[in-house]
């Protein structure tokens, strides 16, 4: 009846995080149960440190195969100083910047529509169902012909690869606003627009901001995919080929950067998410 | 109840004129109301015809499944009648309104608006600006002692005063009707007893005309002028009381009169018979 029948996608769509499911302190609850750490960064570091030990041991005897950390430190060193590496980064983060908000406010805006009017719901929900699912990296061949292999290329799979997470989210979003809220909006006489602004939309941001988590880590995997299938440059490209000259230890460079990455941006959504959604903290 | 200002905070509220007067035609009628689901196929209200006059407060009290709650939310516009009208002031009155305001169960307040946010959300629909909704919101907020409460979100406050701003969001609009669904229901026994009170005080100085969900014979009692009797298969109004016990109500023991154990009694009876299954076939 809702449109909303994705059981197989179950996995793939971001419930909203209660608090629990949110990084940073677990619940008071969950730390008497599992122990108290008075100091959890100490902890932290010291794994880092016992880790990068053992492998640093560990990988002298075979570079080739797995490097190690002082080697790759240099390395970054190399890279960074003089080298392809800086400019092939800015090429990725580019595009993604760029097809993110192009995906974020495109897919809001489908989202809302698709939740608002039965007639766009049903319009769009076979498109959306069906592209959702299907690989992105199918589609980079019929991309190339399309728009080449450049900046254009980066941006459109990463619009593909975000957009359909955060449609669906926010459709649901939209879904699963509470009735009864929706009910005091129409009982206090709210036009159809009021009860978007003052009801729907808010009612419906844990979902949003959920569409927006998944797209970024959709789209990060989507342009790495896109640069080492088709593009002339970007990080993916740069990975495919100091893999072709067995450069074990620059190939764990842009890796690392890319886990960092990757680091900084949930970080950034969990903390846009926390100002957009103050009440949030206060819901018991 | 404010601490700051000397005034009675009950002295910003509006009173309406005329205050009950039995020769005035009634500001709310409800003529000849059926709600019959399709998808059951039943009929949950079968021809209510009901009259609140203004200043008037009526409860309607029955069972489970008497569509007690049905009709208040026809009357509200949140749902519509099958067959028959509902009238307020003289004119049809079938969608919401900002004459009639509405309070909830469980309250319903937006839990990403503060307190002062959601009892200024009816102005705010209606246009006011945000200087002036807010300022009256505050003084909606101050008769319930809220004040300083303001810029808490609903999640930060007890359900007593969340309540509390559901009404003051309600009072805000200045509604000719308050349409009020079990409001107390979801409360605990003293909290309930102090909002019966600060709501009478209320409505025995604005006149406001209240009808008022209940499934407590005392609350029904407590509160109203009238108390009108419903039961099932299909929801109907059975009988119709008139409360004659003096006001205020709260300044002496009401329970001690003889008038309230009559009425109690003949309530007590019509909702047990209505209960036993007499009133229809089983359900």
């Amino acid at each position: 009846m809702s449109g909303v029948k994705a059981p197989e996608h179950g996995a793939e769509l971001g419930l909203p995080a209660s608090g629990a499911a949110a990084p940073g302190p677990p619940g008071r609850a969950a730390a008497a149960r599992r122990g108290r750490l008075t100091s959890p960064w100490a902890v932290r570091l010291l794994s880092v440190v016992v880790v990068t030990t053992v492998w640093e041991l560990l990988g002298r005897t075979d570079p080739t195969v797995a490097s190690y950390p002082s080697a790759i430190a240099s390395a970054a060193v190399d890279l960074i100083g003089d080298g392809p590496l800086l400019a092939a980064f800015a090429d990725t983060l580019e595009g993604l910047a760029v097809g993110f908000v192009i995906a974020a406010v495109l897919g809001v805006a489908i989202g809302y529509l698709m939740g608002m009017f039965r007639l766009v719901e049903v319009a769009l929900d076979p498109y959306v169902n069906a592209l959702y699912a299907t690989p992105r990296i199918a589609l980079v061949p019929l991309l190339v012909l399309w728009v080449g292999i450049g900046f254009e290329l980066r941006v459109t799979i990463v619009v593909l690869s975000a957009i359909f997470p955060i449609i669906m989210n926010v459709h649901i979003g939209t879904r699963n606003v509470d009735r009864d809220l929706v009910d005091t909006g129409r009982a206090f006489a709210a036009s159809r627009w009021q009860l978007l602004r003052t009801v729907t939309i808010p009612g419906s941001l844990p979902y949003v901001f959920a569409g927006l988590r998944i797209g970024t880590a959709k789209a990060l995997v989507g342009i790495i995919v896109a640069e080492m299938t088709a593009a002339a440059t970007g990080t993916g490209q740069l990975l495919l080929q100091f893999g072709r000259y067995f450069e074990t230890d620059k190939l764990f460079v842009p890796i690392i950067m890319l886990g960092l990455l990757s680091i900084v941006l949930v970080e950034a959504m969990y903390a846009i998410e926390r100002r957009a959604m103050p009440w949030r903290r206060t819901e018991r | 109840m404010s601490s700051q200002s000397s005034a009675d905070p009950l002295s910003v509220l509006p009173v309406s004129e005329g205050g009950t007067d039995p020769a005035a035609a009634p500001l709310l009628q409800i003529r000849g109301v059926s709600r019959t689901f399709r998808s059951v196929d039943r009929k949950v209200l079968d021809d209510v015809d009901l009259d609140v006059a203004a200043g008037e407060f009526v409860s309607l009290i029955g069972p489970s499944g008497c569509g007690k709650t049905t009709l208040l939310r026809i009357v509200a516009g949140l749902l519509s009648a099958t067959t028959g009208s509902v009238s307020l002031g003289g004119s049809p009155s079938d969608a919401p309104s900002r004459d009639k305001a509405m309070v909830f169960q469980h309250f319903n307040l937006f839990p990403w608006r503060t307190a002062l946010a959601n009892a200024a959300y009816g102005l705010e629909l209606q246009g006011v600006g945000k200087r002036e909704r807010n300022e009256r919101a505050l003084e909606y907020l101050r008769l319930f002692g809220l004040e300083e409460f303001a810029g808490q979100y609903p999640g930060e406050l007890s359900g007593g005063m969340r309540q509390r701003i559901g009404i003051a969001r309600a009072l805000a609009i200045e509604p000719k009707v308050l349409l009020m669904d079990e409001p107390f229901g979801a409360l605990d026994a003293l909290t309930r007893e102090r909002l019966q009170i600060e709501l009478l005080r209320i409505c025995e100085t604005t006149h406001l005309s209240v009808v008022f969900v209940t499934h407590s014979i005392d609350e029904a009692i407590f509160l109203s002028d009238r108390i009108v009797v419903m039961g099932t298969h299909p929801g109907r109004v059975v009988e119709t009381f008139d409360v004659d016990l003096r006001r205020p109500r709260w300044t002496y023991d009401m329970r001690a009169e003889p008038s309230y154990a009559r009425i109690r009694a003949r309530v007590w009876e019509l909702l047990d018979h209505e209960m036993s299954g007499h009133g229809g076939a089983p359900g």
